[in-house]
C-alpha cells in the first residue's frame, strides 16, 4: 500500500473545487498569495526606484569628497569593482562681467556628467532636458546669477584668470549635491577650464567629488574602502545611506505596505483555518472509508496532502499572476514619480508566494488535517465515531509559529519576529478569555430581555443557539475578531498616516527660503514680505562656525572613525541663537536653555569670547542625529572658531527635529547674547502664493544681497510621491479589505450544516420561515457585535504600539472605532450570515436534517 | 461449494464498553469459524451487536478479549495500519446506507479500492462490474442523481471489484423498499455465487438470512444457531 494515489488525490480535488468550503480555502490562499507577492514585487521595485532617485539627488551611487584630487590607485579600485566615474570640483569665485562683479559658486563637471537624470537648460531655443554638462570654454549661469550681473546667452565673463563663453541657463541641475549649503548663485563650467581659471591653488577652499555610478554588487565589494576613506577624513555619501528628501515619508509607506500584507496573510490564514475544519469534517467519511478498503494512515496523509498540496499550488499560480498584476497596477500609480524604466520584476517574490501559501496551509490548517488521520474505519458503521478535533492551543501554537516564520521572512529581523510573536502568543491567549467572557456577558445580558415580540424572542433563541455552541462560538468570535481587528487597523493606520503627511506638508508649506538677509535689511524685509505671504518662519539669524575642538581635542581624535570625514567637520556649519526652542523641534535630553540665562546683560556670555579660564561655558543645544554621529552626549564641550574667535559651550540638550520640514533648521543653537557681536545674517523661509510672484522681482531688485531659493520643485516632487504612494496604500487597503470578507465567507460556510440541521429541527417543531430567519439573524448580529467590541480593544492596543515602536507616530484614542466596529460588525455579520443562509432556510427540513449525515 | 480452510476464525471474542463505573458486555465469548466460500448469515434485533461483531469481524475493531483470525493472521497482532493492509483488495463491504462518496461518480466511487492499490486495466474493470449490476449506462451519475436501489448497485459493484475474498454485507436491504431489497439479494447472491466469494452478511431479515449456507442468531451479547425448523443450520455455530 505504498503507491501514492495520485488519480484519486487529483480527481478528488477537482471534485471537491466545486464544494464552498473548498472554494473558501481557494479564495482565501489566492488573496494571501495575491497580497504578499504584490507587495512584495512593489516593495523591491519602490526600493530600486528610491535607490535610483537618491542616487540621481546624490549625482551617484557613491559620492566621495575631499579637498585636494583623488588618487589614480583610488579610480582604477572603484573601476575595477565596476563603477563610471565622473569628476566634479566645487570652489567659491569672483565672478565678472564688465564692471559688475558677484561671488558665485562654482561647479565644474567633466563630460560623463551627469551620471542619472536630466538637467533643464535654456540653451537659447526655451528650456529643454538635457543629459550632459557646458563643454570646454563654456559655461552656465543660473537665473540668479543671470539677473544679478545682468548676464546674456552668449556674454564672456570673466573667471579667475580666464574667461568662458555663457551658452546655458541652468534651471535645475540633475543632481542637487549642492543642496542649501550653496548660497551664492551658481555658475556651471567644465573641468577642462579649471586649470586655466587659476583658480585650484594650493590652500584655496576647493571641493573634489568623484561620483561613482554603479550597481549593488559594485557598491558592496567596496565597502571596506569606503570605511578606510572614512577613517581618512573623506567624505562618504552612499546612496543606501544618505537618502536625501522624503526618507522619513516613504520608510513609513514601506512599513505600512509590509504591514498590511502581513495582515492580509494573516486574515488568509484565519479563512484557512476555518475552512479547513469544514473541509476535514466533510472528509472523515471518505477517511473512514478508505480506511475500510485498505488504506494506511500514511496513504490518507499522502491523500490528502497532495490534494492540498495541490490546491495550494494552483492558488499560488493565480494569486502570484494577480499579485504581478497588482504590481504593475502599483508601478502605474507611481509612474512619474520614477526617473526611468525600471529592470522587470524579479522571481523571488514569485517563490516568495508559492512559499507563503504553503507555510499559511502547514500553519493554519495542518493539526486540524491529522484529524483525518486519526479517523477510524469502524465509523463507517458507526456514524458518531469523529476522532477529536485537535486542541486549539496546538492549532494556535502551530499557526503562531508558522506565522512567525513568515514575519521572520518578510521582516528580515529574528528579534523582531519573536517579540511580535510572543505579543501575539500572550494576547491570543487573553483573547481565548476574554472572548469566553464576553460571550458570556452578551449571553447573560440578552436572557435579561423579556419582551415577547418576534424580535426579542429571535434574540433570546439566537443567543441560545450560541450559546450552545460556545466552543465552536468562541472559536468564530475569535476569528471574527481578529478579522475586524486587522481590517480596522490598516484603516486606522492609513488614516493617520495620510493626516499626519497632511499636517507635515500643509497647503502653505513655505515654498520659498530667503537667506543672506543683513541686519540692517532685517525689519524693511520683514515690512516687505510679511503682508504678502501665507505663512512665515522666524526670521533666524546665522554666524558661520567651524568645530574646532571637541572635549578639548581635535575633533578628527575623538569622534568615531567612521565620521572622520563628517560634513559637519569639513564645512562651517550654520549656527543660530533662540530664547524658546524652534518650532517643530523636541528636547530630547537634557534641558532647554533656562530663563535665568542672562541673554541681555551686555556682558552675558561674553566673558566665554575672552576664553580666561575662569569664563562661564555657553550651554548650547545640538542636533541629536548630529550628536549620534560625531558620538556626542551631554555635558561634552565643543570649542567653535567664529569670525577668528574660538568659543568654547558645553551640550547641553539635544533636540530632535523634522529635516523634511521645509523651515530653517540648525544643528547647533546658542542661547542669545554670545553670537550677536560676530557678522551674521538672517535666514527665513515663506510661502508665496501664485498670485504674489510678482513679489520676488521686487525683493531681487529692493534686496539685491538677499538669495531667494525656490523649493516649489522639491516640495511638488515630495507632494507628488506622497499622493501616488497614498494611492498604492489604497489599492492594498483594498486587498486587506477582501481579505478579510474572504475570512467572513470561509467562517459562515464552515458553519453552515450545523445551522442548516438547527433550522431543520426548528422548522420540524413548528417555527416559520421569518422566525427562523429572524433568529439566525440576531445569533449572527449578536456574534459580529461582540467581535468588532474586541476587535477595537485589538486594533487600539495594536495601533498604538506600531505607533511608539515602529511607524514612528503620536499614539491617539480613535473614539468612532469603538462605535463602528461592534455596529458594523453586528451588521456586516448578521446581513451576510442571513443572506448565506438564505439557501438552507429554503431547504425542507428532511433535506437540512440528512445534510449533517453526509460524507 | 464451501471449502474446509477457515477464512475467518473467531475464538472467544468479547466487548465491553466502559461508561462511567459501569461496564457493559455487548459480546460474550463468541466463537465463530467461516470457511472460504461459505455464506453465513447473522441474525439479530435491532440493537442487538450485529454491527458491533461485524466492525469486530473486518478488523474495524479491536475485541476486548479473545483472538481473531483473519486469513489465518492473528488481528491482535496487528496495529491499525496493518488490519487496513490485510484487509486492502482482499475484502469487500457494502453498507446499509451505502457510503458512496457523494462527490464521485460511480465510476469513480467504483474505482476507489482499486486506486488503494492501482494495477493494470482497472477502468475497464471498474466498468465491466458496473455492467453486471446493470448500471453501465449510468457510469458518469453522481450518487445524488440515483435511486436508493442504484446507488446499493453501485456499492455492490465496488465491493467486488478488487475480486475479494470475503465481503461483509451490514443490512443491504435495510434503505430500501421491498421490491428493489428483493433485486439486490439477487443480484448480491448471483455475483458472490460467480466469483465463489465468502459472504458474512448481517441482516434482521429472515428472507435474506435464508438464502446463506449458514445462519446465526445473535442474542444478548452471544451468537446461537439460529433455530428455525425451515432451515437447517450447517454446524459450526455455537
Amino acid at each position: 500500500m505504498s503507491d501514492i494515489p495520485w488519480r484519486l488525490a487529483a480527481r478528488s480535488l477537482k471534485r471537491d473545487l466545486r464544494s464552498a468550503d473548498v472554494r473558501a480555502l481557494f479564495v482565501a490562499l489566492v488573496l494571501a498569495v495575491a497580497a504578499s507577492t504584490m507587495i512584495a514585487f512593489f516593495l523591491d521595485r519602490l526600493e530600486r526606484g528610491l535607490e535610483r532617485q537618491a542616487g540621481q539627488m546624490l549625482g551617484g551611487d557613491l559620492v566621495l569628497e575631499q579637498r585636494s584630487p583623488f588618487s589614480d590607485a583610488l579610480r582604477t579600485t572603484l573601476e575595477e569593482a565596476g563603477f563610471t566615474l565622473s569628476d566634479q570640483v566645487g570652489l567659491v569665485s569672483m565672478i565678472s562681467l564688465g564692471d559688475r562683479f558677484q561671488p558665485a559658486s562654482l561647479k565644474a563637471v567633466d563630460d560623463v556628467y551627469p551620471h542619472y537624470g536630466v538637467s533643464r537648460v535654456d540653451l537659447g531655443q526655451g528650456t529643454e532636458q538635457i543629459a550632459f554638462g557646458p563643454s570646454a570654454g563654456e559655461a552656465w549661469a543660473d537665473p540668479r546669477l543671470a539677473e544679478l550681473i545682468e548676464i546674456e546667452l552668449g556674454d564672456r565673463v570673466q573667471v579667475g584668470q580666464t574667461e568662458l563663453t555663457i551658452t546655458g541657463i541652468v534651471e535645475r541641475e540633475a543632481d542637487q549635491s549642492g543642496g542649501f549649503g550653496n548660497f551664492n548663485p551658481r555658475l556651471m563650467l567644465n573641468t577642462a577650464d579649471l586649470e586655466a581659471t587659476g583658480l585650484v591653488q594650493d590652500g584655496s577652499r576647493v571641493e573634489f567629488e568623484l561620483l561613482a555610478a554603479g550597481p549593488p554588487q559594485a557598491l558592496d565589494q567596496v565597502q571596506e574602502l569606503l570605511g578606510e576613506l572614512r577613517r581618512e577624513g573623506v567624505e562618504v555619501r552612499d546612496v543606501r545611506v544618505d537618502r536625501p528628501q522624503l526618507g522619513n515619508a516613504l520608510q513609513r509607506a514601506d512599513s505600512y505596505l509590509g504591514l498590511a500584507g502581513l495582515a492580509a496573510v494573516l486574515l488568509a490564514g484565519v479563512a484557512v483555518a476555518m475552512s479547513a475544519r469544514r473541509y476535514v469534517e466533510r472528509h472523515l467519511d471518505t477517511a473512514a472509508l478508505l480506511r475500510c478498503f485498505g488504506a494506511s494512515q500514511q496513504q490518507l496523509v499522502i491523500l490528502f496532502s497532495i490534494q492540498l498540496i495541490g490546491l495550494a499550488l494552483i492558488a499560488s499560480f493565480i494569486g502570484a499572476l494577480l499579485g504581478l498584476a497588482g504590481q504593475a497596477v502599483l508601478l502605474r500609480l507611481l509612474a512619474s514619480f520614477f526617473p526611468m524604466t525600471l529592470p522587470p520584476p524579479g522571481v523571488t517574490p514569485l517563490w516568495l508566494g508559492i512559499l507563503t501559501a504553503l507555510a499559511v496551509l502547514v500553519g493554519f490548517a495542518g493539526p486540524t488535517l491529522l484529524r483525518i488521520k486519526q479517523v477510524s474505519a469502524l465509523k463507517v458503521l458507526r456514524r458518531e465515531l469523529d476522532p477529536m478535533p485537535p486542541a486549539a492551543w496546538l492549532v494556535v501554537a502551530v499557526a503562531a509559529i508558522v506565522f512567525g516564520g513568515l514575519l521572520w521572512l518578510y521582516s528580515g529581523s529574528l528579534p523582531l519576529a519573536i517579540a511580535l510573536l510572543l505579543g501575539g502568543a500572550v494576547l491570543l491567549g487573553a483573547l481565548w478569555g476574554v472572548s469566553a467572557l464576553l460571550l458570556n456577558a452578551v449571553l447573560h445580558g440578552i436572557k435579561k430581555i423579556t419582551g415577547t415580540g418576534e424580535w426579542s424572542q429571535a434574540l433570546r433563541l439566537g443567543a441560545r443557539q450560541l450559546a450552545r455552541r460556545r466552543q465552536a462560538g468562541v472559536g468564530q468570535l475569535l476569528a471574527f475578531s481578529v478579522t475586524f481587528f486587522a481590517m480596522a487597523m490598516i484603516v486606522l493606520v492609513r488614516g493617520d498616516l495620510l493626516s499626519t503627511w497632511q499636517a507635515q506638508l500643509p497647503d502653505d508649506t513655505p515654498n520659498y527660503f530667503a537667506i543672506n538677509i543683513q541686519p540692517s535689511e532685517r525689519d524693511a524685509f520683514e515690512q516687505a514680505v510679511a503682508p504678502r505671504v501665507d505663512t512665515q518662519s522666524t526670521l533666524y539669524p546665522m554666524v558661520r562656525g567651524r568645530i574646532t575642538a571637541i572635549n578639548e581635542q581635535s575633533p578628527r581624535d575623538v569622534v568615531p572613525e567612521d565620521a572622520r570625514g563628517d560634513g559637519s567637520l569639513r564645512r562651517e556649519l550654520n549656527l543660530t541663537w533662540q530664547a524658546e526652542l524652534p518650532e517643530g523641534n523636541q528636547v530630547v535630553a537634557g534641558e532647554w536653555f533656562s530663563s535665568e540665562t542672562p541673554m541681555n546683560e551686555p556682558q552675558g556670555w561674553l566673558g566665554a569670547v575672552d576664553a580666561t579660564p575662569q569664563a562661564e561655558i555657553v550651554p548650547i543645544s545640538v542636533e541629536e542625529g548630529l550628536a549620534r554621529r560625531l558620538g556626542l552626549a551631554l555635558n561634552d564641550t565643543m570649542t567653535f572658531s567664529v569670525g577668528g574667535d574660538e568659543l568654547t559651550t558645553r551640550i547641553t540638550s539635544l533636540r530632535s527635529l523634522n529635516w523634511d520640514s521645509f523651515k530653517p533648521n540648525f544643528f547647533v543653537i546658542f542661547p542669545p547674547g554670545v553670537l550677536e557681536q560676530f557678522g551674521h545674517s538672517y535666514i527665513t523661509a515663506f510661502h508665496l502664493s501664485d498670485e504674489e510672484q510678482g513679489l520676488i522681482r521686487q525683493l531681487v531688485s529692493d534686496f539685491p544681497g538677499v538669495s531667494l531659493l525656490n523649493v516649489d520643485a522639491i516640495l511638488g516632487q515630495v507632494r507628488d510621491v506622497l499622493a501616488q504612494v497614498t494611492r498604492a496604500i489604497e489599492l492594498v487597503l483594498l486587498l486587506v479589505l477582501l481579505a478579510g470578507i474572504s475570512v467572513l465567507y470561509a467562517a459562515l460556510t464552515a458553519s453552515q450544516p450545523v445551522r442548516a440541521h438547527e433550522s431543520g429541527l426548528l422548522r420540524v417543531f413548528g417555527a416559520g420561515n421569518r422566525m427562523i430567519s429572524r433568529i439566525q439573524g440576531a445569533e449572527y448580529a449578536l456574534l459580529g457585535f461582540a467581535s468588532g467590541l474586541m476587535g477595537a480593544v485589538l486594533a487600539e492596543v495594536a495601533t498604538a504600539a506600531l505607533y511608539i515602536y515602529w511607524l514612528d507616530l503620536t499614539p491617539r484614542l480613535h473614539i468612532t472605532l469603538w462605535l463602528t466596529l461592534p455596529l458594523g460588525g453586528a451588521l456586516l455579520i448578521g446581513v451576510i450570515g442571513h443572506a448565506l443562509s438564505r439557501g438552507l432556510r429554503r431547504q425542507a427540513p428532511a433535506a437540512s436534517l440528512g445534510l449533517l449525515g453526509e460524507a | 461449494m464451501p471449502s474446509s480452510r477457515p477464512v475467518l476464525h473467531a475464538e472467544r471474542l468479547s466487548k465491553k464498553v466502559t461508561s462511567g463505573e459501569r461496564t457493559l458486555t455487548i459480546l460474550h465469548e463468541l466463537s465463530l469459524s467461516v470457511a472460504a466460500g461459505e455464506s453465513v448469515a447473522i441474525l439479530g434485533k435491532s440493537g442487538a451487536g450485529k454491527s458491533t461483531l461485524l466492525g469486530l469481524l473486518a478488523g474495524l475493531d479491536t475485541p476486548s478479549d479473545g483472538e481473531l483470525r483473519l486469513f489465518g493472521q492473528p488481528l491482535s497482532r496487528l496495529d491499525e495500519d496493518g488490519r487496513a493492509a490485510l484487509r486492502a483488495g482482499r475484502v469487500g463491504f457494502v453498507f446499509q446506507n451505502f457510503q458512496l462518496l457523494p462527490t464521485l461518480s460511480a465510476l469513480e466511487n467504483v474505482l476507489l479500492p482499486l486506486e488503494l492499490s492501482p494495477r493494470a486495466g482497472e477502468d475497464q474493470m471498474a466498468k465491466s462490474w458496473l455492467a453486471k449490476v446493470g448500471l453501465e449506462e449510468r457510469i458518469d451519475h453522481l450518487p445524488k442523481q440515483l435511486s436508493g436501489g442504484e446507488q446499493q448497485r453501485v456499492a455492490i459493484a465496488r465491493a467486488f471489484v478488487t475480486d475479494p475474498e470475503l465481503v461483509f454485507a451490514d443490512e443491504p436491504t435495510g434503505n430500501l423498499d421491498a421490491d428493489t431489497g428483493a433485486q439486490i439479494i439477487d443480484l448480491l447472491f448471483t455475483l458472490n455465487r460467480e466469483a465463489g466469494t465468502t459472504l458474512i452478511l448481517v441482516t434482521h431479515d429472515h428472507a435474506l438470512a435464508r438464502r446463506c449456507d449458514r445462519c446465526l442468531q445473535l442474542d444478548q451479547g452471544r451468537l446461537m444457531p439460529f433455530a428455525s425448523s425451515d432451515f437447517n443450520a450447517a454446524g459450526g455455530g455455537q
